[in-house]
């Protein structure tokens, strides 16, 4: 069953169009991530599911009751929707201890002192701050406070959570550890979130399902594997994962696959076939897209296969990239040794090329 | 679209009786300008008889000249002087700059008629300072009873209002933006000219039509020191129109006001503009500019000079004359001071059940009066918290009607309103009325106060429990007002001071029962008793000082 939908929404902030007709589900017990580049109203969609912006045309629904609807007039204060929010400031009011900060959303609900307290210590004690109830919010860490925000929105077990970017205020290496734990979290508690993040690793490993925005409408939407996998638009493939991008002319068409003349192309240089994502015209202008991991040193010449010249190699630790030019064609790809200064061949797997 | 629904009922009704209470004088005043007698007297007709007679009455027209001419001149002495201190102690390696800024800004928390009782005593024909002058020089080389001399004091005295917006300005200029002047070899007066003094130039515009608009209010110096050489202004002139025709010439009254009302209202508008536009470079701010203070060198005297001489001259010489005076029986030329000491006026103090009335009441519109004040100006401000509306921009306007209403005026205007509401009556003789009165007056400066404490508040915290589930009202009690309850503090403090200094806003109120300091030190300077004025106002002072005080201790920003 939807816990939350989301049909056609329409919201304007200071006289700009900022969503144009976004729709979405979250099932129980399901995670999804909304994912975008900067601007592209992640956190205004939030936001209006929360009740704190205001749309002027669609519909929210919250476990099968109307929360928002622009034409039954219908909009319920945020205090009225009994969700869990945490921002990306976290926002954990200074003047009150971490036992408060947690305690209020319960205390507003009438909760008895007894199981007030009850609830509150365990919800600390599963974030691993049972001890650290009576102190202030600036006595916490970074990390520390990120989790008094989570059990804050938790404690009262809202039937959706939703976080903004909850993990970006920390440092690359609390990021993962909090990534693994808040998705063993969710897990464990059979919590549904809807998640924003700019960051599409993020996305992938927490979210059961993608919803990619862009400029205010869905780009597209999907399980990780397919967003990573079969992504629809150039956008799409390009937000995902790390990309090499081909400019060229459509030269064949054939069985769903294109043959690409790449910019610069020599007379006895091989096409390169990829999977075709778009309707194209052959001799029009066309994009080739290839995920870095799917580029291939090559022993030689071959089908699909390009000469280029190594710029660098970069050393990552677990591997290398490297750097290749040729003219106006840049190819960055991974490899396990460092590469001889010089010409190489590198192998572009016809079904892990899409053309767009 | 707004970020929060409010609970639109509660906030409009805020507003609407802010409106009505900011309103009703101004317009009751408006309403007897256009009629022939008082507007509780049974028979009553519309006439501009009273416009007729005001404008032309030459003693107006003067008043009308002599005003403008003090609010040009205090402009003039006030905004470069101002400018000077301000980028003394905020830009520069000054000696002592630390200690000095409170003191710099005492005279906006001191009342314009003690001081001038201080410049009387202390400069006067016959003052502590004016006898050693005149034996040395053969004669006393100023009369601060000319226009000069008012213009002179009231200049000085005003010199805090443009350090205050100046200084804040200079603050929020990056030192980058002179280091590069340094760097592209402009000396350092060059730079102070070239690229400080235009980053402040919004500031210092916005400190000098302020001033004006102060000059044109000003009541007490004038009062003290205009009247004995028959110098009036708007606002001694409707002093003195009080009792003009035997009974109080209510109508008269009334068409003065509206004439200063006419001239404060555009400046007031003026204001506001001038204000958002200095905004755009307060924005530059946000980060905390970085600055490192500019090498005075051998200037660095000179400066201290400068300074120490602006102190000595309006703070110092005031403050000590009065001083002086309250603890001596008799001054004059051939006396010896030594063998005057005396505590006798302080004593004195205690045979006046009235004075004593008036230290208590004093004392109880400051601390109580100015807590209810701060709760009042809380509920107001949190009424537009968040929300943007046409009720909103109302309100912004309606705080800027009493802004207008310089104190004398909205006293007059609030005691008629007693006077005109029937079962408001019983009221008028208690200190309630000046409460309000005093409430009223200074709105705007309180809301601005409170406002500036709830633009700390980040937005999310109060989202966060709105999401949680507290409603509009939970989250007023449980988080916004929690988290500016150390502004409220201050703004307490600050609220008490000038309560306590206010001394226009009481005077028609005053009466058996609403006696407050100020009013009565008005009061008394009609009967000259220099004596028990000199006590009231240490008195005075004192209760200011400890305000002062308490706030730098609990390190209250001054500057509102
Ligand atoms: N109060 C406002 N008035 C006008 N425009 C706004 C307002 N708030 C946000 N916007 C605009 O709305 C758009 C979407 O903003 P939003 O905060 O939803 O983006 P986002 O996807 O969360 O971006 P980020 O990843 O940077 O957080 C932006 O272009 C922003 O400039
Ligand atoms: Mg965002």
């Amino acid at each position: 069953m939807a816990e939350l939908t989301v049909e056609n929404l329409h919201l304007r902030l200071g006289g700009n169009e900022i969503l144009k007709g976004v729709g979405m589900s979250l099932e129980r017990g399901q995670v999804v991530a909304l994912l975008g580049p900067s601007g592209s109203g992640k956190t205004t969609l939030l936001r209006a599911v929360a009740g704190l912006e205001q749309a002027h045309a669609g519909r929210i629904t919250l476990g099968g009751k109307p929360v928002f609807d622009a034409e039954a007039g219908v909009d319920l204060p945020a205090e009225k929707r009994n969700l869990g929010l945490v921002f990306q400031s976290y926002a954990l009011w200074p003047h009150k201890t971490v036992f408060d900060n947690v305690a209020y959303g319960l205390k507003l609900r009438g909760t008895g002192r007894e199981e007030m307290r009850e609830r509150v210590q365990a919800a600390l004690n599963q974030i691993g701050l049972g001890k650290h109830g009576e102190r202030f919010p600036h006595q916490l860490s970074g990390g520390q406070q990120q989790r008094v925000a989570l059990a804050r929105a938790l404690v009262y077990k809202p039937p959706v959570i939703l976080l903004d970017e909850p993990l970006s205020n920390l440092d690359a290496k609390l990021r993962e550890e909090a990534r693994a734990w808040l998705r063993e979290l969710i897990v464990t508690l059979h919590l549904s979130a809807l998640c924003v993040t700019h960051d599409q690793v993020e996305a992938m490993a927490i979210a059961d399902r993608i919803l990619l925005l862009n400029a205010g409408v869905v780009e597209q939407e999907g399980s990780p594997q397919d967003m990573y996998g079969a992504p629809r638009s150039l956008f799409a493939a390009e937000f995902m994962g790390a990309n090499n991008r081909i400019e060229g002319t459509v030269a064949e068409q054939r069985d769903g696959y294109a043959a690409l003349a790449v910019a610069g192309r020599t007379e006895d240089e091989p096409l390169l076939w990829g999977r075709l994502r778009a309707d194209r015209t052959p001799g029009g202008p066309a994009t080739g897209i290839v995920r870095l991991e799917s580029v291939r040193p090559a022993d030689g010449p071959g089908p699909n296969r390009l000469a280029l010249d190594l710029v660098t190699s970069m050393y990552l630790g677990e591997r290398w990239e490297y750097l290749f030019h040729r003219g106006p064609l840049k190819v960055r790809a991974y490899g396990n040794e460092a590469l001889e200064p010089g010409r190489h061949w590198l192998e572009f797997p016809a079904d892990r090329v899409w053309v767009f | 679209m707004s970020t929060s629904r409010p609970q639109s009922w509660a906030r409009v009704s805020v507003i609407l009786v802010t409106a009505l209470v900011v309103l009703a004088p101004l317009a009751l005043v408006f309403y007897q300008s256009f009629l022939d007698n008082p507007f509780f007297a049974p028979k009553v007709q519309f006439t501009l008889s009273a416009y007729d007679f005001v404008l032309n009455d030459e003693d107006f027209h003067s008043a009308f000249l002599n005003s403008l001419m003090i609010a040009t001149g205090m402009t003039a002495i006030a905004v470069p002087l101002g400018g000077l201190l301000a980028f003394l102690i905020v830009r520069t390696d000054l000696p002592g700059r630390r200690w000095i800024e409170p003191l710099l800004l005492l005279p906006v928390f001191l009342s314009p008629v003690v001081l001038a009782f201080g410049y009387v005593v202390a400069a006067g024909p016959v003052g502590f300072l004016s006898l050693p002058a005149e034996s040395l020089f053969g004669f006393v080389p100023w009369d601060i009873y000319s226009i000069y001399g008012l213009v002179l004091v009231a200049g000085l005295t005003h010199v805090p209002h443009v350090y205050l917006y100046a200084s804040s300005a200079l603050r929020g200029v990056s030192s980058d933006l002179e280091e590069a002047a340094r760097i592209g070899g402009a000396g350092p007066w060059r730079v102070a000219l070239d690229v400080s003094l235009p980053m402040v130039m919004p500031a210092l515009l916005y400190s000098g039509v302020l001033v004006f608009f102060l000059g044109f209010e000003l009541f007490g110096l004038p009062l003290v020191l205009g009247d004995p050489q028959g110098i009036l202004v708007m606002s001694t002139y409707l002093y003195k129109l009080t009792n003009l025709l035997g009974t109080p010439s209510y109508q008269l009254m009334a068409v003065v006001v509206v004439a200063l009302v006419l001239v404060t209202f555009p400046l007031v508008i003026l204001q506001r503009r001038l204000l958002r536009q200095a905004g755009k470079y307060v924005t530059l701010k946000g980060k905390g500019a970085r600055q490192t203070p500019l090498k005075l060198g051998g200037w660095k005297w000179l400066a201290f000079a400068i300074l120490a001489l602006w102190l000595v001259a309006t703070v110092v010489v005031p403050l000590a004359g009065i001083g002086l005076r309250s603890v001596v029986s008799s001054w004059g030329r051939g006396v010896t001071l030594s063998d005057q000491l005396t505590l006798a006026h302080y004593r004195d103090l205690w045979q006046y059940p009235n004075l004593i009335r008036g230290i208590l009441n004093t004392l109880g519109v400051g601390v109580i009066g100015g807590a209810l004040s701060v709760a009042c100006y809380t509920v107001i401000s949190l009424a537009a918290h968040r929300w943007q509306s046409g009720w909103t921009r109302l309100l912004d306007f309606l705080v800027l009607v009493p802004r207008a209403m310089p104190g004398l005026v909205a006293g007059l205007a609030i005691l008629w309103i007693f006077l005109f509401v029937p079962g408001l009556g019983v009221l008028k003789s208690t200190m309630i009325s000046v409460w309000i009165a005093y409430t009223v007056v200074w709105l705007a400066y309180g809301m601005r106060l409170i406002s500036t404490a709830l633009l700390q508040v980040g937005p999310e915290l109060e989202e966060g429990a709105r999401v949680v589930g507290a409603g509009p009202h939970r989250v007023n009690m449980d988080i916004t007002i929690p988290l500016i309850r150390f502004g409220m503090l201050g703004s307490w403090l600050l609220i008490f001071m000038i309560f306590v200094r206010e001394y226009s806003t009481g005077i028609y109120l005053l009466g058996p029962g609403t006696e407050v300091i100020g009013s009565l030190l008005v009061s008394l300077w009609g009967t000259g008793d220099i004596d028990l004025i000199s006590a009231l106002s240490v008195i005075n002072v004192a209760m200011v000082g400890a305000g002062l005080l308490t706030a730098l201790r609990l390190g209250v920003r001054l500057h509102g």
